[in-house]
């Protein structure tokens, strides 16, 4: 059984034992106790023997029967309090195993959230999170599963196995090894049927996932399914889904009804070679009526635990190719690392320079070892305090990700990136996040109050400053639309809000850390008209007093900034006021040019 | 237990669910309940073998010295033989169990996609998204989990008044004392199961929690970042990840409790038999044989003992889901809106109308008006006026609280503000299953201006949405747009369906549809001032008032509100855009 599939569940599961030491802790015990506990189930078939050989002697012929009642007392009382001790022993490895294996699994959860929060946000991407939040969720699920069932079947059913095979020997060692004999292809048998079950309950999971997806889409879709008269086209979509279903779901338990019964013909075999050869023998070679009984017990509880055994193999699978995804999380680099030598930094009058700055993203695994094409190249700059700063470029030019880069979000590939003299990667993330604030082009919103999602960045602060925070950037008007003031409750992700009133809770909650320099990621979708005025209101009140980097998708956004840095194909090609760069041939002309035509055939 | 006071109340609920159930495919359900009986009766067989194996055969053996060839064939014969045939009746009994489970859940899950399919969008609407899919999912599921261990249960309970027959009348005193186990043990099971099952059930609630919060949490973790709380975060899901630890502890502790009784009750129970035999067997009652075969036959069936109290402890939860199914079946269907329309093929009118989700909130009273035929009209007003539940009652997807409408019976086109697209081709998502040809289809896909079409990997015939490729939000809008306008629609009716594309694109969209759908009354809610000036007349929504349709001009000299929403639009564009 040694082939690499099995040295590699070896590894995963060394490598996850060093991640969470503690796993191993108290194992050893564990272990004894468990032993003790299975040798519990030998005593009844022990028990039997003894009583037979021993107690209820009877002569030739069995007319008459001497029967030793003490003897048989002396040796059910033994068999008693030792049974007690088993079961205690048991209950105690198994809540052991239980206990320590949650606050083990527990320990990597926290472990996660911690390595997962500092992971750069090209890691967290819209197709990743989902994955992200199940090796948090199911795939430490998987690992729970196996310690509570499968690694406590291995625990408790392996030490049957050693205990019944141990007592089996000692009876009578040739009959033990042909029942070990006979019962060794078992096991190759079992193992044909369940990897054919693994395949067909895969095939079921994947129907029923089918089955969910189509019925979810009969859900949410039935508006657009009314607006088209299509229900019943898509309604039997999902009934064929659900017949796929069904015809999996029936496949999969015809398999399964093949395992059990192939135990139980193996241990008719078994004990009727054990029953044939034990006949033949006879008492010649020292064997006893009551140690054959005894014996055809024995192999009954012997063949008991292999059936269970293989199938805990399933789960083994599962839960090492969890622990595998959880150690590949673990293992991606964290985002930008902390400052080693922190510089503090003087929080007034920040000026910022950036020079010689590229960036390419790293290849992600599986895709081609060549590097990434450069998103940014060669970017140099200085923007002094309080300058108001637009970047603009296409789609893809690179300014969303030199505005990470300034956020420090992600560390440039090289050049470097400075505030007040000292490198981004210099300061200390607390202080960094007091400095430089990001309002992104989707603020995300918690499903919470107005209030706990401007405390997120200020634990601290009371009502009455949260509320003075609104009319510090002139948004009181709004603020007294409010439903329920700071207890509105914004929905999911802020579903209860327009796009536009999600950006207003976004910019009095950057105010709130009252920030030297300010990073916009201007939204691309349209705001109502009265919404629009009170962002911009909003805007330029938060704009005096600190530097603001815009990155602009609106012409008119930078055509009111101090200065405009175009982006084009990552390089910085033109660095200007609005309407020295209208005037030069350029890019930036261009691009005006092509928006002004757009907006001219509107009106 | 609440709520089912009885246990005669509670059994006859039982009874009920199980013959309900049953119903849906009895034939199936009685073959796996025939494997069942056989193989109740070949275990009880069984025992009694081991019993004449013992006896007659081994202890003979011994006693005497004479090996019979005959014999010993014959004890082999018989035991290979009876557990060839207990192996076929398990494959029936759990092959055919299998088959009527999945058979019934397949009719339940059929049951309730026909109410999906058939109640409307506002009944849809009041129901929350979850709580329908729960009912075609997890509550099929609950409902049919119980008919698995049922012909097994069945078979057991069969097995035990046999061997109870069979115990008692070997020996009366051991036999009462063995079958007098039983009960304890079920109850045992019972309470084990709900004892456990109650910190499994807290642990999975609190797991529920805290994948909801590690989701929000990693899905903000721009604004996490940007604050700079990571540490907090992670501190703040450590709490809940603390509460899914404990309860597993709980239920771990309970269960190794119960799971060490459970192994201590029957052994202890064995030991006394022996201890008890051993009185009968001096007095010439009972033979070792027997008393082996006693014991064999009380091991026996302690296992399935286990599977009662698992079947017995799924009932309260195959109830609820059964029940819950049920409910929804029995909801009347609501009637369609658009059943309720008066056909004219040149008039889209609304006479008298109420408009609003319900009577308690209606958001318009008594509107008149009337969309001239192939016109096209922008609806314009501040967000979360009614606009969009205006365009829905029109196009018969919301109902009216009152009044009438009257419209073409050829088709009305929806677009939704949220584009939907299902997991499929292309061309299923803008055919929606009706028939129309390629040239249809790219004539459609055309005036979207979803010519992008061309360059996915399989053209139309690519899967897209969730499982598919992945389309930008735009696209996707485009491709709902196509499936407006492939049927040609007496009146389609655009629900700020372009403020997705880029300005020019939604330009380009609007123009293709005004000049290819000539025939086409258009009436779109509009968010870009772009949209107005392409309109023939204009809807104007100020708070629960409607203006018009009338034209941009004389809204303009006759509205104050219309003036003042006019000047905001241009206000942040004012200084560019008079050069």
């Amino acid at each position: 059984m040694t082939d690499p599939q099995v040295a590699g569940a070896i590894e995963t599961l060394n490598q996850g034992v060093r991640a969470v030491p503690s796993l191993r802790q108290g194992i050893g015990f564990t272990l004894v106790l468990a032993m003790i506990g299975a040798s519990g189930r030998v005593v009844v078939p022990v028990v039997i023997q003894q009583a037979i050989d021993h107690g209820l002697h009877r002569s030739v012929q069995g007319t008459t029967q001497t029967v030793d009642i003490s003897l048989v007392i002396k040796l059910c009382l033994g068999a008693a309090i030792y049974l007690l001790i088993a079961s205690v022993a048991q209950r105690t490895a198994v809540s052991r195993l239980g206990r320590r294996s949650e606050s083990a699994l527990y320990e990597l959860r926290v472990q996660l959230f911690q390595h997962i929060h500092q992971l750069s946000l090209e890691d967290h991407n819209d197709e990743q999170r989902g994955s992200l939040v199940s090796r948090v969720t199911s795939d430490v699920e998987t690992l729970s599963q196996f310690f509570s069932w499968g690694g406590l079947a291995y625990l408790l059913n392996g030490a049957l196995m050693i205990i019944v095979a141990g007592v089996m020997l000692v009876y009578d060692w040739p009959l033990a090894l042909l029942v070990i004999f006979i019962s060794a292809p078992l096991v190759y048998v079992l193992r044909r049927v369940q990897s054919r079950l693994i395949a067909a309950y895969d095939a079921s999971r994947l129907a029923n996932a089918h089955l969910l997806g189509s019925t979810a889409e009969l859900v949410t879709g039935a508006e657009t399914l009314h607006a088209y008269s299509a229900g019943h086209i898509f309604g039997q979509r999902v009934k064929k889904a659900s017949k796929v279903r069904g015809d999996a779901q029936t496949k999969a338990t015809l398999i399964g009804a093949l395992l059990f019964p192939s135990g139980e013909i193996f241990g008719a075999m078994a004990v009727s070679t054990v029953v044939f050869v034990g006949l033949w023998r006879g008492s010649g070679s020292g064997l006893t009526a009551g140690a054959l009984v005894g014996f055809i017990f024995l192999t009954y509880r012997f063949l008991e635990p292999i059936a269970e055994l293989t199938e805990v193999l399933d789960q083994t699978q599962t839960a090492v190719s969890g622990m595998r995804r959880i150690l590949g999380i673990l293992a991606i680099p964290v985002g930008p690392t902390a400052a080693v030598f922190p510089i503090a930094v003087d929080t007034q009058r920040l000026d910022i320079k950036i020079d010689n700055v590229s960036f390419s993203y790293r290849p992600r695994d599986g895709e081609s070892d060549i590097e990434n094409a450069p998103v940014l190249r060669g970017i140099s700059c200085e923007i002094p305090f309080g300058t108001q700063v637009a970047i603009v470029g296409e789609t893809g030019s690179g300014k969303t990700t030199l505005g990470r880069l300034l956020a420090r979000f992600s560390d440039p590939t090289s050049g470097v990136i400075a505030i007040g003299g000292v490198s981004l990667n210099r300061i200390e993330n607390e202080s960094l996040r007091k400095i430089v604030v990001v309002v992104p082009q989707e603020p995300f919103l918690f499903s919470d109050t107005i209030a706990s999602n401007l405390r997120f960045v200020m634990p601290q602060a009371s009502d009455q400053q949260l509320i003075d925070a609104f009319t510090n950037i002139d948004l009181q008007d709004w603020f007294e639309t409010l439903p329920a003031g700071l207890e509105t409750l914004v929905g999911q992700r802020g579903s209860q809000l327009s796009a536009g009133e999600r950006q207003l809770v976004a910019l009095v909650r950057a105010s709130l850390v009252n920030p030297s320099i300010l990073i916009l990621d201007e939204a691309t979708s349209s705001v109502d008209a009265s919404t629009e005025v009170r962002l911009t209101r909003a805007l330029d009140r938060l704009s005096l007093g600190r530097s603001t980097i815009s990155i602009a998708h609106r012409l008119s956004t930078a055509a009111r900034a101090d200065r405009v840095l175009v982006l084009d194909a990552g390089v910085l090609v033109q660095d200007g006021p609005h309407d020295q760069l209208v005037k030069t041939p350029g890019v930036y002309s261009e691009m005006y040019k092509s928006w002004e035509s757009s907006h001219n055939t509107a009106e | 237990m609440h709520g089912h006071p009885t246990s005669s109340g509670r059994f006859r609920r039982a009874t009920t669910l199980i013959r309900s159930l049953v119903a849906y495919h009895p034939g199936l359900f009685a073959i796996s309940m025939s494997g069942a009986a056989v193989f109740a009766v070949c275990t009880v067989g069984s025992s009694w073998l081991l019993r004449w194996i013992i006896d007659e055969v081994i202890i003979r053996r011994f006693d005497t010295d004479t090996f019979s060839i005959s014999q010993t064939f014959t004890a082999v014969g018989l035991l290979i033989g009876l557990s060839l045939i207990r192996a076929c009746g398990v494959i029936v009994r759990r092959s055919f169990a299998g088959r009527a489970q999945w058979r019934t859940a397949q009719s339940l899950t059929d049951e309730v996609v026909d109410v999906f399919v058939h109640q409307p969008p506002q009944w849809h609407r009041r129901q929350s998204t979850g709580d329908l899919l729960t009912r075609a999912g997890v509550d099929v599921e609950a409902s049919v989990a119980v008919m698995a261990p049922l012909p097994y249960a069945s078979s057991v309970i069969l097995m035990m008044l046999i061997a109870a027959v069979g115990l008692i009348s070997t020996d009366i005193a051991l036999g009462l004392a063995a079958t007098a186990v039983f009960p304890i043990l079920i109850g045992l099971n019972v309470l084990y199961q709900r004892r456990v099952d109650k910190w499994f059930d807290i642990a999975q609630g609190e797991l529920g929690v805290l994948s909801a919060a590690v989701h929000e949490s990693f899905e903000g973790v721009t604004v996490v970042k940007a604050f700079g709380a990571e540490n907090r975060e992670t501190e703040r899901l450590a709490v809940i990840a603390s509460r899914v630890q404990s309860a597993r502890i709980e239920a771990i502790r309970l269960r190794s409790l119960f799971e060490a009784a459970l192994d201590f009750v029957p052994n202890l129970t064995n030991i006394c038999l022996v201890v008890g035999g051993a009185f009968q067997v001096r007095s010439g009652d009972l033979s070792v044989g027997e008393l082996a075969s006693f014991i064999y036959m009380f091991t026996l069936l302690v296992f399935p003992l286990r599977l009662i109290g698992y079947a017995l402890s799924e009932m309260p939860r195959s109830q609820a889901g059964f029940d819950r199914i049920q409910n929804l079946r029995q909801s009347p269907i609501i009637n369609n809106p658009r059943t309720q329309f008066v056909h004219d093929n040149d008039v889209l009118a609304l006479y008298s109308a109420s408009i609003g989700y319900d009577t308690d909130s209606v958001l318009f009273r008594d509107v008149t008006a009337s969309f001239s035929p192939q016109s096209f009209t922008a609806i314009v007003g501040y967000t979360g006026c009614g606009k969009s539940t205006f365009v829905q009652s029109l196009a018969g997807i919301t109902p009216l609280l009152a009044g009438s409408i009257k419209a073409p019976r050829q088709h009305i086109s929806f677009v939704f503000q949220e584009p939907f697209l299902f997991g499929t081709s292309v061309r299923d998502n803008v055919c929606m299953g009706h028939e129309f040809s390629d040239d249809d289809l790219w004539w459609a896909l055309n005036i979207a201006e979803a010519d992008f079409v061309h360059d996915l990997p399989q053209g139309v015939d690519t899967i897209i949405g969730e499982r598919g490729v992945g389309l930008s939000g735009g696209q996707r809008q485009r491709i709902a747009l196509a499936r407006a306008v492939i049927h040609r629609p007496k009146v389609l009716i655009l629900d700020d369906t372009t403020s997705a594309l880029d300005p020019n694109t939604e330009i380009k969209v609007l123009r293709s549809i005004k000049m290819k759908l000539p025939e086409s009354t258009v009436i779109a809610v509009a968010s870009r001032p772009s949209l107005f000036g392409m309109a023939d007349q204009i809807m104007f929504f100020d708070q629960s008032a409607i203006y018009g349709p009338t034209t941009h001009i004389e809204l303009l000299i006759q509205n104050e509100a219309y003036r003042s929403l006019m000047q905001a639009y241009e206000k942040p564009s004012d200084t560019e855009d008079k050069s």
